[in-house]
């Protein structure tokens, strides 16, 4: 009896939490099928449903919203910068864990205090360092400012290397294999769960970053800019308004892309985060 | 800046190996004849002059003609290839803008055009192209607000001459003002109705009632309703002090002057205290505004024209605009100040293409631009004719602008006063939590706000 | 240290032998850097290096030496445009832009230093092929060489790509910022349209000294203490919530574990950027929670026990800066712990059963056994990822800015004063200065002391895990 009553309160708490976690996403998610544009600040679930927020976003595109456009922009980047990163990241990793050469250790340390620099600061300079190379509103250049820096990340996935036995690599150099077959054939593989890890976050970057995008992509012109930039745009002063439901909906239809892949990966991802560490 | 396309042309022409950014070489050629162009126009009060100053057309207009169209003519014949621009309008202004690029592509048959229209609001226009002035838009609309900035930055071709009308002449002084800096004209006006007013449900208020804020917040409160304004913002706060007297002025090197902590200062410190400690006048930024006034939670506001179509929305038939009311300040009733406000167009000097996006400036300012757009979306012409119509003259947003202008100043005023005049707001607002004394509050605002450029 | 000093003693050394000790060739090569190659019959790598050399003077003559002849002054000749009314167009003169002459010394001053390395290394490089050469030994063919760059020198290989990257994208926009800390860049001196030049120490000076109009010490100070408070804060709630949460879940006693676990990563799946703008709509003084709570009369509670002032008709949430930041704290939270949860559940589930089975026989409670058990596991597991979320959180920027920008106003006058704001963390504070107040010279001050703080820390903690207890265990 004490037993079930436990359980009750057990899952009452868990249930009390969910919600407090689900909330605001619930909001998100009834929002963007209100029928009112604005915010609607008296009542939870809107007044009017309707589907026209996400017509707005797909088939009414104005030179506002140009939704449809900001996914593929978005993507292409996304997907050009996650592939650039994760070989940058891999070849850090594996140089760092797995060959050794004078000052390695030094060069770890120097790309630790490298990578606490904010990178807030540096964004202007990074800007007239693109302008020069007329990288400035393309798309190139937002893919060089997401990936180009990539290899500084290498931590993680050199903790993880580190926990692949070295007696394989051993073996291998004994039969002639030279450093890049190993690192080819043996540790990449093997390397499987760091490497989803480390596509994963090279993905979700530009997808969630408005500040350089908004710094990079100034030419005004919305079918230029990246999901992230047309929302945060949505919420400025004279928008919240008229289109506060409509960046609902755009933030529902990112969460689909974004939680399709973290339910695909999630295993391999939470294997990725704490492998290098756990089999210790 | 006032004269005649001519003059100016010719003017300019003489002294082309003048720098532009320094001293005004115009004023020194002969072919200036009113030595009333001297004076820059921004330092005179906005509502005194206009008539005495604008010279008469004493040049006949049918010899301007020639010189203007000559170069329009040069230009085209210039023009080989197409020419790229980019235009950067607000994010409402889009539609209309549109219309405007594609009259203007039909104006110049002859040439090809690639324009490229830009939403980028006119209230933050500045902050992107400070970023980058060579990136920034070859035209676009901003408040006047940020001119000195602008200017200073290079981010502004001084309007030296006029091709397709003149801006001098057909502009309502104000936004000449509004537009030059040091005398020098730098921005084309667009509308005249930046500035702010007040909005009332004419259910709630009587005519009467608006007259006077604590008759307001007394009919409010008895309506159990709101009225709103943002205290917590410089722009607005002003209205407060200006209102009383104090004195809040820019200075050449960019500083400012303040009397704000004179004596009298605390008398207008503490009319915010009590106007706001009841509770029914109250602090809110321009968004919550929109929605507040929409659910009906408020009832008048102070605002702009930007926010006519909620309040009219919200209000129907009972949706009214005037003048700001007096407030009571030491037991004596003041007249609430405000800022005059003008949309600019101004062009990029480096523009690739300078002279094309000059015509194009003219030409999206012109009378009948501003009429259509005043027709489109309500905005209150800066044209002196297009702003006579009666169709402008009976819509109450522009009215009240119109009754309150007797009240307005141009809007002079360096960057130090924004944070330290919004942090007073704030703490007002606030009911001075920390009850820190009033007179102290004042010096340290002021201090901030003059606190020196380097 | 003196390992160091010796280490460049050494180098130099070196050098020296090479250069005195070296044949004609080897002498010849500190002209031609390909000579040494040459005489050795390695014509390809000849070839490259005397190309490189080439290089690296057209550069020198092209773009290094104007660029350097201006570097002590940052321009001296301002931006002047006339503009023709007959013509409408304008000429422009030959201007000084003071950031792209700091821009380019700052690069040439990396190629110069890069190539006197490479130029020194290639030096002992002739001089090792001349002793080969004396001592009979074999000497590598070009394609030999190439074979290098994939076996004993594959590391160089892997390391060239990443490295030019994190040049251009980290070390030169540091070098530049570095540099404009002792220099007026500010919104008064702008390029194009005007010049700025070198200042010296005056903007450090600023930043530690405090008067009425120049707050940037007082702000610091202030801004300073809570960014440390905001990160131990932030890191550490998350941290033990994710725990707690992963225990929670995890339990034998919790009927449907993975659904729990997924209603809580629904929320990673909104980006943040999302959430946290939503979430300032949600708590804003007018929001939905505000309406909410004053229906429910929990505002006139508030009122009542003196936690809302009493002319507030809301509950300040994000306006007020007690309230403002104890809910960022929360939201943070809320952020944070499906992350942090995901992670521990990870790690909890190899903690070795057979600890905790011996404990439980020895009698400990629950309680015993999660702080002498469970959390030194995950402390030792996670240590350097707590260590890396620390770091994060001083450089939060996204949970500060999304949450208050636009909303919050400072009711400190000298905070406003240098446009500070109480909630403001090292980091958001310089990203205002900069994109709105265009002051990059106090904004890379502090960024130059962000870094500092942020590097001391690390290398404080971080040497343990590099000097590599760890590193070798596994393998």
């Amino acid at each position: 009896m004490k037993k079930t009553i436990k359980s009750i309160i057990r899952h009452l708490v868990l249930l009390f939490l969910s919600v407090v976690w689900l909330i605001p996403i619930l909001w998100l998610f009834v929002t963007s099928f209100s029928g009112y544009k604005g915010i609607n600040t008296s009542h939870f679930f809107p007044e009017t449903w309707t589907l026209d927020n996400y017509a707005q976003l797909f088939l009414r595109p104005d030179s506002i919203v140009q939704y449809p456009r900001w996914f593929w922009n978005t993507f292409v980047i996304a997907a050009f910068s996650c592939i650039i990163s994760t070989i940058l990241v891999l070849m850090v990793s594996y140089t760092m864990s797995k060959t050794r050469f004078p000052g390695r250790k030094g060069l770890m340390s120097f790309s630790i205090i490298l990578n606490m620099f904010p990178g807030v600061l540096s964004m202007i300079a990074i800007y007239f360092i693109l302008k020069t190379m007329g990288l400035t509103n393309s798309h190139l250049g937002m893919i060089i400012v997401y990936s180009a820096g990539a290899g500084l990340g290498y931590l993680i996935c050199k903790g993880f290397m580190d926990t692949i036995s070295t007696s394989l690599s051993e073996a291998a150099k004994l039969e002639g294999a030279s450093q890049a077959t190993i690192f080819f054939r043996i540790i990449i593989p093997l390397s499987k769960p760091i490497i989803v890890y480390t596509v994963i976050n090279a993905f979700l970057a530009p997808w969630a970053d408005f500040v350089f995008a908004k710094l990079m992509l100034n030419s005004g012109v919305a079918t230029d800019w990246t999901v992230a930039i047309g929302l945060f745009n949505m919420l400025g002063k004279s928008m919240i308004n008229k289109y506060f439901s409509v960046f609902c909906a755009g933030g529902v239809v990112i969460a689909i892309p974004i939680s399709a892949l973290f339910v695909i990966m999630q295993k391999f991802y939470v294997e990725g985060i704490t492998g290098g560490s756990v089999k210790g | 800046m006032k004269k005649k396309v001519l003059a100016t042309l010719l003017a300019a022409a003489m002294t082309a190996g003048a720098l532009a950014g320094c001293g005004n070489s115009a004023a020194e050629t002969p072919a200036q004849q009113a030595p009333a162009a001297e004076t820059p126009a921004a330092e005179t009060p906005a509502a005194e002059t206009p008539a005495a100053e604008t010279p008469a057309a004493d040049e006949a207009p049918a010899a301007e003609a020639p010189a203007a169209s000559d170069a329009i003519s040069t230009l085209i014949a210039n023009t080989t290839g197409p020419v790229t621009m980019t235009v950067w309008a607000s994010e409402e202004d889009q539609d209309y803008t549109t219309k405007l690029l594609d009259d203007f592509k039909a104006l110049y048959s002859d040439v090809t055009f690639e324009i490229t229209l830009g939403a980028e609001s006119e209230s933050t226009a500045k902050d992107t192209v400070l970023t980058d002035v060579e990136a920034a838009a070859d035209v676009y609309a901003f408040a006047d607000d940020q001119i000195n900035d602008l200017v200073q930055a290079g981010a502004l071709q001084e309007v030296v001459a006029n091709y397709t009308y003149d801006v001098a002449a057909s502009n309502v002084a104000g936004s000449l003002d509004a537009a030059s800096v040091d005398g020098k004209l730098y921005a084309y006006p667009m509308t005249a109705d930046n500035g702010y007013f007040m909005f009332y449900d004419s259910s709630v208020f009587t005519a009467d009632d608006v007259k006077s804020l604590e008759k307001m917040i007394e009919v409010a409160d008895a309506a159990g309703k709101k009225i709103a304004m943002d205290i917590s913002n410089g722009w607005y706060i002003y209205a407060f002090f200006e209102g009383a007297g104090l004195d809040l002025t820019l200075n050449a090197d960019g500083s400012n002057t303040c009397t704000w902590n004179a004596a009298g200062g605390t008398d207008v410190a503490q009319a915010i205290l009590d106007l706001t400690s009841s509770g029914v006048f109250v602090d809110m930024g321009d968004e919550d505004m929109a929605t507040q006034i929409a659910e009906g939670n408020v009832v008048a506001c102070v605002n702009g024209t930007w926010r006519a179509e909620t309040a009219q929305t919200a209000w129907g038939d009972n949706y009214a605009a005037t003048k700001l009311p007096t407030f009571k300040v030491a037991g004596k009733d003041c007249q609430m100040s405000s800022y005059s406000g003008y949309k600019l167009i101004g062009v990029n000097p480096h523009s690739k293409n300078l002279g094309w996006a000059m015509l194009l400036a003219e030409f999206l300012t012109n009378e009948e631009s501003q009429k259509g757009r005043f027709e489109a979306r309500g905005l209150g012409p800066a044209n002196s004719a297009a702003a006579a119509s009666d169709a402008v003259q009976s819509n109450p947003a522009i009215a009240a602008l119109a009754e309150q202008a007797a009240y307005a100043t141009p809007q002079r005023v360096g960057g130090n006063f924004w944070s330290p005049a919004e942090t007073l707001g704030q703490i007002l607002a606030s009911g001075n939590p920390d009850g820190t004394d009033l007179q102290t509050l004042l010096d340290t605002t002021v201090e901030g706000i003059t606190a020196p450029i380097e | 240290m003196k390992n160091g000093l010796n280490a460049v003693g050494k180098y130099f050394k070196d050098l020296g032998t090479a250069v005195a000790k070296g044949d004609i060739w080897v002498k010849l090569s500190t002209v031609l850097m390909g000579a040494g190659y040459f005489a050795r019959k390695q014509v390809i790598n000849g070839i490259i290096m005397c190309l490189v050399e080439v290089l690296f003077v057209v550069l020198c003559v092209g773009y290094a030496a104007p660029n350097l002849a201006k570097f002590g002054t940052l321009g001296t000749v301002q931006f002047e445009q006339v503009f023709d009314p007959l013509t409408m167009t304008s000429t422009v003169n030959d201007y000084d832009n003071s950031f792209l002459i700091l821009l380019n010394s700052i690069i040439s001053l990396f190629i110069i230093f890069v190539f006197a390395v490479f130029y020194i290394s290639n030096l002992k490089a002739v001089y090792r092929l001349q002793l080969k050469k004396e001592n009979g030994q074999h000497i590598n063919t070009f394609g030999e060489d190439v074979r290098t760059m994939f076996n004993e020198k594959f590391h160089i290989t892997l390391l060239t790509l990443p490295a030019i990257g994190i040049i251009i994208m980290n070390i030169l926009p540091i070098l530049v910022l570095i540099a404009v800390a002792f220099t007026n860049y500010d919104q008064q001196h702008m390029p194009p349209n005007a010049l700025f030049t070198w200042v010296g120490w005056n903007n450090f000076k600023n930043l530690f000294t405090s008067s009425v109009t120049v707050t940037f010490g007082y702000s610091f100070k202030k801004i300073l203490i809570w960014t440390l408070e905001w990160a131990v804060l932030a890191t550490f709630t998350t941290y033990i919530g994710g725990i707690l949460m992963a225990k929670f879940i995890n339990d034998k006693r919790t009927k449907l574990p993975k659904l729990w676990r997924t209603l809580f990563i629904i929320s990673i799946a909104v980006p943040q950027f999302v959430t946290l703008l939503l979430v300032r709509s949600f708590f804003a003084d007018n929001g939905i929670v505000n309406t909410f709570c004053t229906s429910v009369g929990f505002t006139d509670f508030l009122k009542n026990i003196g936690l809302v002032p009493s002319n507030l008709s809301y509950i300040p949430f994000l306006t007020n800066p007690g309230w403002a930041k104890v809910m960022i704290v929360i939201i943070n939270i809320w952020i944070g712990i499906p992350y942090q949860m995901l992670v521990a559940t990870g790690v909890l589930m190899n903690i070795p059963e057979d600890q905790i089975e011996s404990a439980r026989i020895d009698g400990a409670n629950p309680l015993q056994i999660f702080i002498k058990i469970t959390m030194p596991y995950m402390l030792f597991v996670t240590g350097p990822s707590l260590i890396t979320d620390f770091v994060k959180n001083i450089n939060n920027f996204n949970v500060i800015y999304l949450l208050t920008q636009d909303v919050f106003v400072t009711s400190d006058q000298l905070l406003a004063n240098s446009n500070a704001k109480e909630i403001d963390l090292l980091v958001t504070w310089l990203f205002r200065l900069t994109n709105e107040y265009y002051n990059y010279k106090m904004a890379s001050v502090i960024g130059i002391i962000v870094f500092i703080i942020c590097a001391a820390f690390t290398l404080v903690t971080f040497t343990r895990t590099i000097k590599g207890d760890k590193e070798e265990e596994f393998q």
